[in-house]
């Protein structure tokens, strides 16, 4: 009984010991791939036009789906907030109430919960094909370096491109927090304008900014190491993809809970 | 004769999966090494440590004296520029044009112009036989046959004139007339260019048809080289059962 219970004991210890020694592999893998790509990024070439490249499949094709996301996150929101308020009788604060959520951590949270991951695992999917295909060995036996071409131009992509989608989906979500205020409160849209932006100082932006800038960076990291580290055959990229959703989203998260301990410290 | 590649002693092995045991090599100038061995054996493995795709745990892989994992990032560029390597199923860029393919590593080590990388792309096509349309250099990779990717591949390999080009089972998957014509063109390519060619098959009638040597890989390493003729009437009986098809392995004891 005893002894069955510590080949329980060192079992489960050592599917956790299996656990951590996996997950430092893993982010000991992005760290060195991020690594090389930044040192061999940074080497002349640049690689403008494979960069602007892949802003235009990443962030440019996205814009479909960041504007939808960020019009739907304003009108329930603002919704949801303006319900609330109603109850204290205070529902011209809509405005001030929805701003520093969508702001600070709304829009760059679920835009990168959704469009990141859609980034990430295009990124995986892509590259995870190439791997199997041996395409990615055949850039490097014709004397290019696979790092450069394949994953520099793709983090540096999401890295500009998850911000500049931040922008433009801060801007939708006002426009839609507006519309409900109006349609559906009663509360003018350009009065709900004035109270969301006199509610923001540039802090709020930049910290929301500077969010999906991290953000961008882990969806390039993660998306291009899932892809690298593919194994063989076609089964193996399904597989990578679907863990480089999982893995994607834990870190958006995570990532997002340090930032916000970062630029919200306790008080 | 002058050597181009030496192996010496290699070790490699996949972590628990050991590959190659103190294996050991030569390649000499302007010949046709055939590498035979049954499938998963690792035969694809030597073209990868040769070309630096793969480094050994243990040994040496000297090119031309130097030895391949040593070399710097400049070094290793110059390699890729020196030796060249057909994939087994092509491994054409999906999103690349064929000209955009066969051009891509005159793209990387020359300044040549557009116009003057689309021509040698031509010249290059003509060589593997696939110059009867010029249309064929804006056609995608997904739009060709298995034999003309292949064909398409060598002509990539060829775009930079190495001095090595090695072919991972240039054959597998095609149909015999295919087969012979990819033959005839490692063959052709021997002979009109000089150059050493290195092919990874198991398709014996392929083996004797292009090779000057015949190095089969067996127990993790090499120990049975001999010319086309010495394999035909071999002594050893895993050779002949091997040749003869008789098994499609050779032991990893």
């Amino acid at each position: 009984m005893a002894s069955s219970i510590q080949e329980s004991l060192n079992a489960a210890l050592a599917s956790i010991g299996g656990w951590i020694t996996s997950g430092l592999e893993w982010l000991g893998g992005i760290g060195r791939i991020g690594g090389q790509a930044v040192l061999r990024g940074l080497r002349r070439p640049f690689g403008f036009y494979d960069i602007l490249y892949q802003v235009v499949a990443l962030g440019v094709r996205s814009l479909p789906l960041a504007s939808v996301m960020s019009i739907f996150i304003g009108m329930v929101l603002t919704w949801q907030f303006g319900e609330a308020l109603i109850g204290f009788g205070a529902k011209n604060a809509v405005g001030q109430a929805a701003a520093l959520a969508l702001v600070r951590e709304l829009v760059p949270g679920i835009l990168a919960l959704t469009v990141g991951a859609k980034m990430s695992t295009g990124m995986a999917a892509e590259l995870g094909s190439m791997k199997v295909s041996e395409q990615i060995d055949a850039i490097a036996s014709l004397g290019a370096d696979p790092i450069k071409k394949l994953v520099w131009p793709r983090l540096v992509a999401a890295t500009i491109s998850l911000p500049l989608l931040c922008v433009w989906g801060n801007v939708l979500a006002l426009a839609g927090g507006a519309v409900i205020a109006d349609v559906v409160f009663d509360v003018p849209s350009d009065y709900f304008y004035e109270t969301y932006v006199d509610e923001l100082w540039p802090s709020d932006y930049l910290s929301g900014l500077a969010k999906s800038l991290v953000f961008g960076v882990l969806v390039g990291l993660i998306g291009c190491y899932q892809g690298f580290t593919t194994k063989y055959g076609t089964e193996a990229v399904g597989l990578a993809t679907t863990n480089t959703v999982v893995a994607t989203s834990v870190s958006i998260l995570a990532m997002d809970f340090l930032l916000t301990t970062l630029f919200l410290p306790v008080q | 004769m002058e050597v181009v590649y030496e192996l010496k002693s290699v070790c490699k092995a996949f972590d628990k999966h050991v590959v190659y045991q103190d294996m050991s090599l030569v390649i000499s100038a302007g010949e046709t090494l055939t590498v035979i061995g049954g499938s998963g054996m690792g035969k694809s493995v030597c073209l990868k440590l040769m070309l630096g795709l793969l480094h050994a745990e243990s040994g040496a892989v000297l090119f031309k004296g130097d030895e391949v994992s040593a070399l710097d990032y400049h070094g290793q560029r110059e390699l890729r520029r020196r030796v060249a390597m057909v994939f087994q199923g092509g491994a054409l860029f999906d999103s690349m044009t064929i000209m955009e393919n066969v051009g891509y590593a005159l793209r990387e080590h020359t300044s040549m112009s557009d116009s003057e990388i689309a021509e040698r792309a031509w010249e290059c096509l003509e060589m593997v036989g696939l110059g009867a349309d010029r249309a064929i250099l804006t056609r995608m990779p997904a739009s060709l046959s298995g034999g003309m990717r292949k064909r398409v591949a060598i002509a990539r390999s060829i775009a930079v004139r190495p001095e090595v080009i090695f072919y991972d089972e240039p054959t597998t998957g095609l149909d015999p007339s295919n087969i012979r014509r990819i033959d005839e063109m490692i063959r052709k390519l021997q002979r009109e260019l000089g150059v050493t060619s290195v092919v990874v098959t198991h398709d014996m009638p392929t083996a004797f048809s292009v090779s000057d040597r015949i190095a089969m890989l067996y127990d993790r390493k090499f120990p049975f080289v001999g010319t086309p003729e010495d394999f035909k009437h071999h002594a050893v009986t895993e050779v002949r059962n091997f040749v003869q098809g008789r098994i499609s392995d050779g032991a990893q004891r």
